[in-house]
């Protein structure tokens, strides 16, 4: 694989602090110039069983993980084991001493330097972070700055063991293993992808935000939590998700800018709430993160088996938006389109991702300059004021209650049952055809809407063509290093954007998805007629390492 | 001051208890707007029943919400606009069965908004079946045996999940109810009004209440008193049985400023 890439592996129990080393080395990389790829393989689970994090360094940027490492750093004996295949050519596999008699695998006095440098609990996760500043040519000042800022506790002894690691690992590695070139101005600052959603929600006018915790969501609630002093944005962690959805559609019926998240079980419960969107044509942001199921599922990873789900949520008839980003950038940009849009059509849209955007990282500058601008609200109302105005877009003008917002004559109803133009229930046969007719008419008006964002994104050159979404498009652009493939990926789901993919229709492609039913497939099939020469299903909730997914490409395209 | 009652024909059975219940409702409204509420401030939700049907009946703004979760829906509403009175409609099935999760964080959360809980002791719009404030022995379509379950009493559970406003009324005692609903919406905070409302097609209790309905005279001196009497059976007690200010939700989390413009939101990201 490409020399360029430095792959790191940290590994050990949970509560070790694996996550937390590889993010801090992240850190350490991207201050010195580096792009930065880090993936988390958890458990759910607090203590125990057996954590890993994967991190790509690179001059350029990366996509994906690779399953093969240069540096790793096993903090218990279950890692040494499970990642001594994972070893790259020439890879430096470090272990505590006593741990393993292996002789792939090289011992490092790691309790013994904690028990002198320690006098109560020691946090045997700096030992990775100082190792890998010793062999990548990181001064030790450099390193000692960043272990403060990090680990605010026990810092005199933290700084006191992190130099001995580096000290002992300098002198047994005087050459280092890999030096890392500062390349200037590379993004600063890392981000998660539910991080990027989070913000582009906020840069997209998000207010409030309704959550209850469900992994791999529950970190855009977490985000958006520590915001409220900061940026006056409030996220509400709700009684249960039947709550949150109710909530958020309260909020926007009070004009409020509001969003809900979860995961598919989550979602599953907020059904009910998305068809009330649906009928009171509530403007509503939902972001479903996607983790394997049924049911509980597999928590902590990763899938795609929600996309019909996503496109079929909540019962009835009515239009919604769904999209899913391909990139740590577009999940910015989108959740703000999304909520846009949402309000400009007055309809509930989803933004669909999974486990493997969601809860990866990478440094990035979020792309704040190119948001499109947002919507004038110059509405045009009919006197008195009826929210379901029949109206030929289907689109009827909104008014929020309160003194400065409204008449103190003007009634605003929003009703769940079937309503006339004015809100008030009715079950009139006439009235239930005309006003299925209205939201029936949003269907075009949302067509029209999505038009001016980007739809669909393209990526490479290359005889052969490869169809996936999400994050899948992620791990495809990094294979795209070294094969190359035309990749193509809606990005918006529903509506379909037939008028850009319209090349594609009956073309031979290959799909690449996650899920055990090729659902993205069938759907490719449904709008577009594309013949599937080969699925590439993966389904066990792990993303597909680089090496793996070119494997299965080669495959594919020679057969 | 705009009329209150729209041109929606009205549905609830002849004698329903509803009746006088809107009636007290309308004089709220009205001594709110004299006390110097506008009325594009007052909202309402409903959930899914009889008692919803007020949404249709009662001219002002609101969210005719889902079943059981109207008290959900209203505290979105109020965390979105403080300023707004939301005065919520809910049904024992609405309320204390399919909602019961969001009636009980209302109230432990103080979220300042008022729930109306029309107590008819059955589900009335789908024809008669027990509620979770139906007498054990009810006798309904699902329980054609009678109803082995013990009811809740309204009162206690939510002084127990935390409301801090706590009364119970009578729709056949409008003068009483409608001033026990103003006080409510007036008090800061979560208020809950229990409104014991006959259902004259599946559990008639017209009688029952007006021969033991007592209102108190004061509010009980301690806890422990109100949990007694709103216990007893026998008289039945209507009044208050319980007012305390506390921190009121909203005012907690939220300094209930202006919505930032995208430039701003824009400026901070990029700082």
């Amino acid at each position: 694989m490409s020399s360029k890439i430095y792959n790191v592996l940290i590994g050990g129990k949970a509560g070790e602090g694996v996550k937390k080393a590889a993010q801090v080395i992240a850190d350490l990389a991207v201050k010195h110039g580096q792009y930065i790829f880090q993936t988390d393989d958890y458990q759910s689970l607090i203590r125990g069983g057996h954590n890993f994090s994967l991190l790509s360094i690179s001059d350029e940027r990366t996509y994906n993980t690779y399953a093969k490492a240069d540096l790793i750093v096993s903090f218990d004996q279950r890692s040494i084991l499970r990642h001594l295949e994972d070893m790259a050519e020439g890879a430096l596999h470090f272990c505590n001493e006593g741990d393993s008699e292996d002789a792939r695998v090289i011992p490092l006095p790691l309790s013994a330097l904690m028990k002198e440098h320690y006098q109560g609990p020691a946090h045997i996760s700096l030992s990775a972070v100082a190792i890998f500043a010793a062999l990548c040519g990181i001064s030790l000042s450099a390193l000692q700055e960043i272990i403060k800022a990090e680990f605010r506790r026990q810092v005199d002894e933290n700084i006191a063991y992190a130099a001995a690691i580096y000290a002992l690992i300098k002198e047994r590695y005087p050459q280092g293993q890999r030096s890392l070139a500062a390349n200037p101005d590379l993004p600063a600052k890392n981000y998660t992808g539910n991080q990027a959603i989070a913000l582009g929600a906020y840069a997209g006018g998000l207010d409030y935000y309704y959550g209850y915790p469900m992994t791999p969501a529950s970190s855009i609630l977490h985000y958006l939590a520590k915001m409220r002093d900061t940026h006056g944005v409030y996220a509400i962690h709700a009684e249960s998700e039947l709550a949150a959805i109710n909530m958020a559609i309260g909020s926007a019926f009070a004009g409020r800018r509001s969003a809900v998240g979860s995961s598919g079980g989550g979602f599953a419960l907020m059904q009910e709430g998305f068809s009330l969107a649906g009928m009171v044509e509530a403007p509503l942001l939902c972001i479903l993160s996607s983790r394997p199921g049924p049911a509980t599922g597999a928590s902590t990873y990763t899938g795609q088996e929600d996309l019909y789900f996503a496109l079929n949520q909540g019962h009835g008839e009515f239009a919604r938006i769904v999209a899913s980003p391909d990139s740590f950038e577009r999940a910015f940009s989108l959740a703000a389109e999304l909520l846009d849009l949402a309000w400009e059509c007055q309809s509930p849209a989803i933004l669909l991702t999974e486990k493997q955007l969601s809860e990866s990282m990478i440094n990035l500058n979020l792309p704040v300059d190119d948001l499109h601008p947002p919507l004038s609200d110059e509405a045009k109302y009919t006197e008195p004021y009826e929210r379901y105005a029949l109206t030929e877009s289907g689109i009827s003008p909104l008014k929020f209650p309160g003194a400065g917002n409204c008449a103190e004559d003007d009634i605003i109803k929003w009703n769940s049952n079937e309503h006339v133009e004015s809100g008030v229930r009715t079950d009139t046969a006439f009235t239930i055809v005309a006003m299925r007719d209205k939201r029936n008419r949003k269907y075009e008006s949302i067509v029209k809407a999505t038009q001016k964002y980007q739809r669909i994104a393209r990526y490479g050159q290359g005889e052969k063509l490869v169809f996936a979404y999400g994050s899948t498009a992620l791990e495809l652009r990094e294979a795209q290093k070294y094969l190359p493939f035309r990749l193509v990926v809606p990005i918006y789901l529903e509506p379909f954007p037939f008028e850009e993919l319209s090349e594609y229709q009956g073309a031979e492609a290959i799909v690449v998805e996650h899920a055990s039913h090729p659902n993205f497939a069938r759907f490719l099939k449904e709008k577009l007629n594309v013949k599937i020469k080969t699925n590439i299903l993966r389904y066990d909730g792990r993303h597909f390492h680089t090496e793996e997914l070119i494997q299965k490409l080669k495959e594919a395209f020679d057969a | 001051m705009r009329k209150l009652i729209s041109t929606k024909e009205n549905t609830w059975c002849t004698g329903c208890g509803n009746f006088g219940l809107f009636a007290a409702v309308r004089k709220s409204i009205q001594m709110l707007h004299e006390a110097g509420t506008p009325m594009a401030d007052i909202v309402m939700s409903a959930g899914i029943g009889c008692h919803g049907k007020i949404f249709d009946y009662l001219e002002i703004s609101g969210i005719y919400g889902l079943h059981g979760r109207a008290l959900a829906t209203a505290s979105g509403v109020k965390l979105a606009n403080p300023q707004l009175k939301v005065l919520v409609f809910g049904g024992d099935g609405d309320s204390l069965g399919e909602g019961l999760e969001h009636t009980l964080f209302a109230a432990k959360r103080n979220m300042d908004i008022t729930l109306i809980l029309h107590n008819n002791g059955n589900y009335g719009l789908t024809t008669g079946q027990a509620s979770p404030l139906s007498i054990k022995g009810f006798k309904g379509l699902t329980t054609p045996m009678g109803n082995v379950e013990r009811p809740f009493t309204p009162v206690t559970l939510m002084m127990e999940a935390g409301a801090s406003f706590v009364g119970r009324s009578y729709t056949a005692r409008i003068e009483h109810l409608s001033q026990m609903i103003f006080q409510a919406v007036n008090h800061p905070g979560f208020s809950f009004v229990e409104v014991l409302q006959p259902c004259v097609s599946y559990n008639n209790t017209y009688q029952l209440y007006n021969e033991h309905c007592q209102i108190m005279s004061e509010i009980p001196e301690s806890e422990e008193k109100a949990r007694s009497l709103a216990k007893s059976a026998d008289p039945i007690y209507l009044g208050i049985y319980h007012q305390e200010e506390i921190p009121v939700y909203h005012q907690q989390i939220q300094d209930g400023g202006a919505s930032l413009t995208r430039a701003q939101r824009l400026a901070l990201l990029k700082s």
